[in-house]
Protein backbone atom coordinates (compact mmCIF):
# COMPACT_ATOMS: atom_id res chain seq x y z
CA UNK A 1 0.00 0.00 0.00
CA UNK A 2 1.36 3.59 -0.93
CA UNK A 3 -1.61 5.01 0.28
CA UNK A 4 -0.79 5.37 3.30
CA UNK A 5 4.08 6.12 4.18
CA UNK A 6 5.85 6.17 7.40
CA UNK A 7 6.26 9.71 9.08
CA UNK A 8 8.98 10.41 11.20
CA UNK A 9 8.71 14.47 12.75
CA UNK A 10 9.15 16.34 15.48
CA UNK A 11 6.37 18.50 16.56
CA UNK A 12 6.99 21.05 19.57
CA UNK A 13 10.22 18.98 20.57
CA UNK A 14 8.43 15.74 20.53
CA UNK A 15 9.15 13.18 18.26
CA UNK A 16 6.61 11.47 16.56
CA UNK A 17 6.54 8.27 14.59
CA UNK A 18 3.99 6.42 12.84
CA UNK A 19 1.81 5.76 9.44
CA UNK A 20 -0.57 8.52 7.86
CA UNK A 21 -2.73 8.66 4.98
CA UNK A 22 -0.68 9.96 2.25
CA UNK A 23 -3.43 12.37 1.18
CA UNK A 24 -3.03 13.74 5.09
CA UNK A 25 -1.91 17.82 4.63
CA UNK A 26 0.19 18.92 7.42
CA UNK A 27 -2.73 21.03 9.35
CA UNK A 28 -4.88 18.08 9.57
CA UNK A 29 -2.54 15.92 10.97
CA UNK A 30 -1.56 18.22 13.79
CA UNK A 31 -5.20 19.01 14.28
CA UNK A 32 -6.68 15.35 14.23
CA UNK A 33 -3.86 12.84 14.80
CA UNK A 34 -1.40 15.29 17.50
CA UNK A 35 -4.58 17.01 18.47
CA UNK A 36 -3.09 20.50 18.31
CA UNK A 37 -5.73 22.55 17.67
CA UNK A 38 -4.49 25.75 18.05
CA UNK A 39 -2.74 25.66 14.01
CA UNK A 40 -6.38 26.51 12.54
CA UNK A 41 -7.70 25.04 9.17
CA UNK A 42 -9.33 27.97 7.43
CA UNK A 43 -9.30 28.14 3.41
CA UNK A 44 -7.67 24.88 3.36
CA UNK A 45 -6.29 26.34 -0.06
CA UNK A 46 -3.01 28.53 0.87
CA UNK A 47 -4.86 31.69 0.75
CA UNK A 48 -6.29 32.86 4.73
CA UNK A 49 -2.66 32.01 6.56
CA UNK A 50 -4.53 30.90 9.65
CA UNK A 51 -2.62 27.25 9.38
CA UNK A 52 0.78 29.10 9.04
CA UNK A 53 3.67 26.92 11.30
CA UNK A 54 6.99 27.05 11.61
CA UNK A 55 8.80 24.12 9.26
CA UNK A 56 12.42 23.86 10.64
CA UNK A 57 12.36 27.68 11.45
CA UNK A 58 10.75 28.79 8.22
CA UNK A 59 6.94 30.08 8.02
CA UNK A 60 4.98 27.73 5.89
CA UNK A 61 1.11 26.87 5.14
CA UNK A 62 0.60 23.65 6.79
CA UNK A 63 -2.73 23.20 4.66
CA UNK A 64 -0.14 23.69 1.58
CA UNK A 65 2.09 20.58 2.57
CA UNK A 66 1.07 16.79 2.80
CA UNK A 67 2.28 15.36 6.14
CA UNK A 68 4.29 13.10 4.62
CA UNK A 69 6.45 16.30 2.91
CA UNK A 70 7.45 17.06 6.67
CA UNK A 71 9.58 13.86 6.97
CA UNK A 72 12.76 14.52 9.53
CA UNK A 73 11.15 18.11 9.74
CA UNK A 74 11.35 20.33 13.07
CA UNK A 75 7.90 21.49 13.28
CA UNK A 76 6.55 24.57 16.25
CA UNK A 77 2.73 25.63 16.56
CA UNK A 78 1.62 27.94 18.89
CA UNK A 79 1.29 25.19 21.23
CA UNK A 80 5.10 25.16 21.22
CA UNK A 81 5.76 29.02 21.19
CA UNK A 82 4.44 29.51 25.05
CA UNK A 83 2.11 28.99 27.51
CA UNK A 84 -0.37 30.90 29.69
CA UNK A 85 1.83 32.80 32.59
CA UNK A 86 4.89 32.25 29.98
CA UNK A 87 3.92 34.19 27.22
CA UNK A 88 6.67 34.76 24.42
CA UNK A 89 7.61 38.23 24.30
CA UNK A 90 5.56 38.66 20.57
CA UNK A 91 2.33 36.56 22.17
CA UNK A 92 2.98 38.86 25.25
CA UNK A 93 2.83 42.18 22.46
CA UNK A 94 -0.29 41.00 20.77
CA UNK A 95 -2.02 41.10 23.62
CA UNK A 96 -0.61 44.58 24.95
CA UNK A 97 -1.84 45.88 21.47
CA UNK A 98 -5.10 44.22 21.36
CA UNK A 99 -4.03 42.41 18.13
CA UNK A 100 -6.74 39.95 18.20
CA UNK A 101 -10.40 39.57 18.85
CA UNK A 102 -11.72 35.98 17.61
CA UNK A 103 -8.26 34.84 17.21
CA UNK A 104 -8.60 32.57 15.00
CA UNK A 105 -6.25 33.90 12.88
CA UNK A 106 -3.46 34.38 15.78
CA UNK A 107 -1.45 31.45 15.51
CA UNK A 108 -0.75 31.99 11.68
CA UNK A 109 0.36 35.48 12.41
CA UNK A 110 2.60 34.70 15.36
CA UNK A 111 4.31 31.84 13.02
CA UNK A 112 5.19 34.53 10.16
CA UNK A 113 5.89 37.16 12.84
CA UNK A 114 8.70 34.38 15.09
CA UNK A 115 10.39 34.22 10.98
CA UNK A 116 10.19 37.83 10.72
CA UNK A 117 11.28 38.80 13.91
CA UNK A 118 14.60 35.92 13.95
CA UNK A 119 15.59 37.35 10.19
CA UNK A 120 17.01 40.17 12.79
CA UNK A 121 15.90 42.89 10.15
CA UNK A 122 14.58 45.88 11.61
CA UNK A 123 11.43 46.66 9.10
CA UNK A 124 9.43 49.90 8.59
CA UNK A 125 5.72 49.33 9.61
CA UNK A 126 4.65 49.48 5.51
CA UNK A 127 7.32 46.50 5.08
CA UNK A 128 5.68 44.40 7.36
CA UNK A 129 2.21 44.96 6.60
CA UNK A 130 3.26 44.05 2.45
CA UNK A 131 5.33 40.98 4.70
CA UNK A 132 1.91 39.89 6.19
CA UNK A 133 0.38 40.24 3.23
CA UNK A 134 -0.16 36.41 3.43
CA UNK A 135 -2.96 36.53 6.26
CA UNK A 136 -6.35 37.31 6.53
CA UNK A 137 -7.44 39.14 9.80
CA UNK A 138 -11.38 40.01 10.05
CA UNK A 139 -11.54 41.47 13.31
CA UNK A 140 -8.61 43.95 13.81
CA UNK A 141 -8.01 45.32 11.19
CA UNK A 142 -4.38 44.88 10.88
CA UNK A 143 -3.17 47.54 12.58
CA UNK A 144 -2.53 46.33 16.01
CA UNK A 145 -1.05 43.39 14.46
CA UNK A 146 1.51 45.28 12.61
CA UNK A 147 2.09 47.44 15.75
CA UNK A 148 2.98 44.46 17.75
CA UNK A 149 5.42 42.94 15.44
CA UNK A 150 6.66 46.14 14.83
CA UNK A 151 7.81 46.64 18.89
CA UNK A 152 9.16 43.71 18.79
CA UNK A 153 11.84 44.24 16.27
CA UNK A 154 15.56 44.95 17.78
CA UNK B 1 -11.06 20.67 0.65
CA UNK B 2 -9.06 17.71 1.54
CA UNK B 3 -6.88 15.94 -1.34
CA UNK B 4 -8.44 12.91 -3.11
CA UNK B 5 -6.87 9.69 -2.26
CA UNK B 6 -3.53 8.76 -4.08
CA UNK B 7 -0.62 6.62 -4.49
CA UNK B 8 2.42 8.38 -3.08
CA UNK B 9 5.78 7.67 -3.92
CA UNK B 10 8.92 9.18 -2.34
CA UNK B 11 12.25 8.15 -4.99
CA UNK B 12 15.27 8.37 -3.52
CA UNK B 13 17.15 9.48 -6.70
CA UNK B 14 16.46 10.72 -10.10
CA UNK B 15 16.92 7.31 -11.79
CA UNK B 16 14.01 6.11 -9.09
CA UNK B 17 11.60 9.33 -10.04
CA UNK B 18 12.60 8.27 -14.00
CA UNK B 19 11.30 5.12 -13.85
CA UNK B 20 7.96 5.96 -11.66
CA UNK B 21 7.32 8.50 -14.45
CA UNK B 22 7.68 5.92 -17.03
CA UNK B 23 5.59 3.60 -15.39
CA UNK B 24 3.05 5.91 -14.47
CA UNK B 25 3.23 9.24 -16.55
CA UNK B 26 0.03 10.00 -17.91
CA UNK B 27 -1.81 8.84 -14.37
CA UNK B 28 1.03 10.28 -12.17
CA UNK B 29 1.81 13.94 -11.22
CA UNK B 30 5.27 15.17 -9.38
CA UNK B 31 5.32 16.96 -6.03
CA UNK B 32 7.47 19.48 -5.71
CA UNK B 33 6.82 22.46 -3.48
CA UNK B 34 3.29 21.81 -3.77
CA UNK B 35 2.13 25.40 -3.79
CA UNK B 36 -0.28 24.75 -6.45
CA UNK B 37 -0.78 21.51 -6.31
CA UNK B 38 -2.30 21.11 -3.00
CA UNK B 39 -4.66 24.11 -3.92
CA UNK B 40 -5.41 22.43 -6.46
CA UNK B 41 -5.77 18.77 -5.30
CA UNK B 42 -7.65 20.54 -1.97
CA UNK B 43 -10.39 21.85 -4.54
CA UNK B 44 -10.21 18.23 -6.48
CA UNK B 45 -8.87 20.00 -9.48
CA UNK B 46 -6.30 17.56 -10.03
CA UNK B 47 -6.88 13.47 -8.99
CA UNK B 48 -3.97 11.98 -9.94
CA UNK B 49 -3.79 8.05 -9.27
CA UNK B 50 -0.06 8.91 -8.52
CA UNK B 51 2.16 11.45 -6.77
CA UNK B 52 5.29 11.31 -6.89
CA UNK B 53 7.09 13.33 -4.10
CA UNK B 54 10.68 15.06 -5.48
CA UNK B 55 11.60 16.21 -1.76
CA UNK B 56 14.19 13.56 -1.53
CA UNK B 57 15.86 13.53 -4.69
CA UNK B 58 18.86 14.64 -4.25
CA UNK B 59 20.40 15.57 -8.02
CA UNK B 60 17.19 18.15 -8.22
CA UNK B 61 18.99 20.13 -5.11
CA UNK B 62 21.41 23.05 -5.19
CA UNK B 63 22.53 26.08 -7.51
CA UNK B 64 26.11 26.16 -9.08
CA UNK B 65 28.03 27.43 -11.47
CA UNK B 66 29.08 25.11 -14.81
CA UNK B 67 30.02 25.84 -18.25
CA UNK B 68 30.44 29.55 -17.87
CA UNK B 69 26.24 29.06 -17.06
CA UNK B 70 24.22 28.75 -13.47
CA UNK B 71 22.46 25.78 -13.08
CA UNK B 72 19.76 26.33 -10.55
CA UNK B 73 18.15 22.36 -9.65
CA UNK B 74 14.44 21.95 -9.92
CA UNK B 75 13.81 21.89 -6.48
CA UNK B 76 15.44 24.81 -5.02
CA UNK B 77 13.14 26.25 -3.31
CA UNK B 78 12.27 30.09 -4.33
CA UNK B 79 13.52 32.10 -0.65
CA UNK B 80 16.90 29.82 -1.65
CA UNK B 81 17.49 31.81 -4.97
CA UNK B 82 16.33 35.24 -3.81
CA UNK B 83 19.22 34.78 -1.09
CA UNK B 84 21.82 33.78 -3.10
CA UNK B 85 23.99 36.00 -4.33
CA UNK B 86 25.34 34.26 -7.32
CA UNK B 87 22.08 33.92 -8.83
CA UNK B 88 21.66 37.07 -11.31
CA UNK B 89 20.18 39.91 -9.76
CA UNK B 90 16.90 39.86 -12.80
CA UNK B 91 15.76 36.64 -11.04
CA UNK B 92 16.32 37.33 -7.11
CA UNK B 93 14.35 40.76 -8.16
CA UNK B 94 11.37 38.37 -10.05
CA UNK B 95 11.23 35.57 -7.58
CA UNK B 96 10.73 38.49 -4.53
CA UNK B 97 7.08 39.21 -6.43
CA UNK B 98 6.35 35.66 -6.01
CA UNK B 99 3.51 34.81 -3.51
CA UNK B 100 4.57 35.50 -0.40
CA UNK B 101 7.23 34.73 1.65
CA UNK B 102 5.21 31.69 3.41
CA UNK B 103 4.60 30.77 -0.55
CA UNK B 104 8.39 31.24 -0.97
CA UNK B 105 9.49 28.87 1.51
CA UNK B 106 8.45 25.80 -0.33
CA UNK B 107 7.67 26.89 -3.77
CA UNK B 108 9.97 25.41 -6.22
CA UNK B 109 11.86 27.14 -9.58
CA UNK B 110 10.91 23.36 -11.38
CA UNK B 111 7.31 23.64 -9.98
CA UNK B 112 6.81 27.06 -11.46
CA UNK B 113 8.14 26.50 -14.28
CA UNK B 114 6.22 23.31 -15.02
CA UNK B 115 2.98 24.82 -13.72
CA UNK B 116 3.33 27.58 -16.61
CA UNK B 117 0.85 30.27 -14.92
CA UNK B 118 -0.12 32.58 -17.54
CA UNK B 119 0.63 35.46 -14.74
CA UNK B 120 3.68 33.38 -13.35
CA UNK B 121 7.02 35.00 -12.96
CA UNK B 122 9.16 32.36 -13.89
CA UNK B 123 8.45 31.31 -17.16
CA UNK B 124 8.84 34.99 -18.83
CA UNK B 125 12.27 35.54 -16.93
CA UNK B 126 13.48 32.21 -18.41
CA UNK B 127 12.12 33.53 -22.18
CA UNK B 128 13.87 37.01 -21.87
CA UNK B 129 17.18 35.60 -20.17
CA UNK B 130 16.83 33.01 -23.16
CA UNK B 131 17.25 29.95 -20.42
CA UNK B 132 17.44 26.54 -21.49
CA UNK B 133 15.05 23.66 -19.47
CA UNK B 134 16.63 20.14 -18.69
CA UNK B 135 14.77 17.19 -18.62
CA UNK B 136 15.45 13.73 -17.61
CA UNK B 137 13.00 10.26 -18.84
CA UNK B 138 13.82 6.74 -19.52
CA UNK B 139 14.44 7.66 -22.94
CA UNK B 140 17.46 10.29 -22.28
CA UNK B 141 18.11 14.11 -21.36
CA UNK B 142 16.73 16.39 -23.11
CA UNK B 143 17.52 20.70 -23.41
CA UNK B 144 14.71 22.66 -24.33
CA UNK B 145 14.90 26.26 -24.86
CA UNK B 146 12.70 28.58 -22.90
CA UNK B 147 11.00 29.72 -26.43
CA UNK B 148 9.63 26.40 -26.85
CA UNK B 149 8.99 25.47 -23.39
CA UNK B 150 5.49 26.98 -22.75
CA UNK B 151 2.87 25.87 -24.91
CA UNK B 152 -0.18 27.16 -23.18
CA UNK B 153 -1.83 28.52 -20.15
CA UNK B 154 -0.63 25.53 -17.73
CA UNK B 155 0.70 23.63 -20.51
CA UNK B 156 4.63 22.80 -21.43
CA UNK B 157 6.43 20.93 -23.84
CA UNK B 158 7.20 18.42 -20.88
CA UNK B 159 6.41 14.78 -21.69
CA UNK B 160 3.97 12.48 -19.50
CA UNK B 161 7.25 10.71 -18.75
CA UNK B 162 9.75 13.32 -18.63
CA UNK B 163 10.90 14.88 -14.89
CA UNK B 164 12.23 18.85 -15.23
CA UNK B 165 15.65 18.71 -13.70
CA UNK B 166 17.23 21.76 -13.97
CA UNK B 167 17.30 25.32 -15.39
CA UNK B 168 20.35 26.70 -16.91
CA UNK B 169 20.85 30.80 -17.28
CA UNK B 170 23.68 32.42 -19.10
CA UNK B 171 26.31 33.83 -16.56
CA UNK B 172 27.28 37.93 -16.89
CA UNK B 173 25.04 40.55 -15.93
CA UNK B 174 23.14 42.07 -18.82
CA UNK B 175 21.16 45.37 -17.70
CA UNK B 176 17.87 44.89 -16.44
CA UNK B 177 14.46 45.78 -15.67
CA UNK B 178 10.91 43.81 -13.99
CA UNK B 179 7.82 45.26 -13.55
CA UNK B 180 4.49 43.97 -12.55
CA UNK B 181 1.14 45.65 -11.55
CA UNK B 182 -1.03 43.19 -9.07
CA UNK B 183 -4.84 44.38 -7.82
CA UNK B 184 -3.65 43.85 -4.43
CA UNK B 185 0.50 45.07 -3.42
CA UNK B 186 3.14 42.70 -3.91
CA UNK B 187 2.64 38.73 -3.74
CA UNK B 188 -0.86 39.10 -5.78
CA UNK B 189 -1.01 36.98 -9.55
CA UNK B 190 -0.11 39.72 -11.84
CA UNK B 191 -2.68 41.52 -14.50
CA UNK B 192 0.76 42.16 -16.24
CA UNK B 193 4.31 42.42 -16.27
CA UNK B 194 7.22 42.88 -17.98
CA UNK B 195 10.49 42.02 -17.82
CA UNK B 196 13.80 42.95 -19.72
CA UNK B 197 16.75 41.14 -20.14
CA UNK B 198 20.11 43.02 -21.97
CA UNK B 199 18.30 43.29 -25.79
CA UNK B 200 15.20 40.78 -25.18
CA UNK B 201 12.12 42.00 -23.98
CA UNK B 202 8.99 39.55 -22.66
CA UNK B 203 5.57 40.15 -21.73
CA UNK B 204 3.13 38.46 -19.14
CA UNK B 205 0.10 38.19 -17.33
CA UNK B 206 -1.63 39.11 -20.78
CA UNK B 207 -2.07 36.39 -23.21
CA UNK B 208 -2.06 31.87 -23.22
CA UNK B 209 1.72 32.16 -22.17
CA UNK B 210 4.54 35.14 -21.43
CA UNK B 211 5.32 36.67 -25.14
CA UNK B 212 8.45 38.10 -26.49
CA UNK B 213 8.38 41.41 -28.61
CA UNK B 214 10.78 40.56 -31.25
CA UNK B 215 9.80 44.18 -33.15
CA UNK B 216 9.94 46.24 -29.46
CA UNK B 217 13.88 44.38 -29.70
CA UNK B 218 14.59 45.51 -32.60
CA UNK B 219 13.91 49.01 -32.04
CA UNK B 220 15.94 49.33 -28.82
CA UNK B 221 18.45 47.88 -30.24
CA UNK B 222 18.13 50.34 -33.32
CA UNK B 223 18.53 52.95 -30.44
CA UNK B 224 15.16 54.02 -30.44
CA UNK B 225 14.78 55.76 -27.13
CA UNK B 226 12.68 53.80 -24.16
CA UNK B 227 9.90 56.46 -23.72
CA UNK B 228 8.98 56.53 -27.15
CA UNK B 229 7.67 52.44 -27.50
CA UNK B 230 4.60 52.30 -25.81
CA UNK B 231 2.53 52.34 -28.91
CA UNK B 232 5.07 49.39 -30.39
CA UNK B 233 4.71 47.16 -27.82
CA UNK B 234 0.85 47.46 -27.57
CA UNK B 235 0.28 47.07 -31.21
CA UNK B 236 2.77 44.05 -30.85
CA UNK B 237 1.19 42.56 -27.59
CA UNK B 238 -1.41 39.38 -28.09
CA UNK B 239 -3.92 39.70 -25.84
CA UNK B 240 -7.84 39.76 -25.58
CA UNK B 241 -7.25 42.76 -22.84
CA UNK B 242 -7.29 46.18 -24.08
CA UNK B 243 -6.59 47.03 -20.66
CA UNK B 244 -4.02 44.43 -20.13
CA UNK B 245 -2.56 45.50 -23.33
CA UNK B 246 -1.83 49.09 -22.17
CA UNK B 247 -0.88 48.61 -18.89
CA UNK B 248 2.00 45.81 -20.33
CA UNK B 249 2.99 48.50 -22.82
CA UNK B 250 3.76 51.00 -20.23
CA UNK B 251 5.16 48.50 -18.47
CA UNK B 252 7.76 47.36 -21.11
CA UNK B 253 8.59 51.25 -21.20
CA UNK B 254 9.30 51.05 -17.38
CA UNK B 255 11.65 48.25 -17.64
CA UNK B 256 13.20 49.56 -20.27
CA UNK B 257 14.13 52.76 -18.77
CA UNK B 258 15.12 50.65 -16.01
CA UNK B 259 17.33 48.49 -17.88
CA UNK B 260 19.38 51.16 -19.23
CA UNK B 261 19.67 52.96 -16.18
CA UNK B 262 21.96 49.65 -15.15
CA UNK B 263 23.77 49.65 -17.90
Amino acid sequence: MTSEAELTVTVNGARWSGTVPARLTLCDFLRSMLRLTGTHAGCEQGVCGACTVLLNGAAVRSCLMLAVQAEGADVTTVEGMGRPGQLTRLQDAFLRHRAFQCGFCTSGFLAAAEEILRSGERYTRDELRALLLGHVCRCTGYEPIVEAVYQCQG
Amino acid sequence: MKPPPFEYYRPGSLDEAVQLMARYGPDAKILAGGQSLLPMLAMRQARPKHLVDLQRVGELAGIRSADGRLRIGAMVRQREIERDSSVPPLVRCAVRHIGNFEVRNRGTVGGSLSYLDPAAEWPAVALAMEAVIVTASQRGRREIAARDFGLGPHTTALAADEVLVEVLLPAGNAGFGFAEVTRRGVGDFAVAGAVCHGAAVAVFGVGQRPQRLPGVEALVSAGQPADGLAEAAASEIDTTSEYRRRVAAALVVRVLTEAAGRR
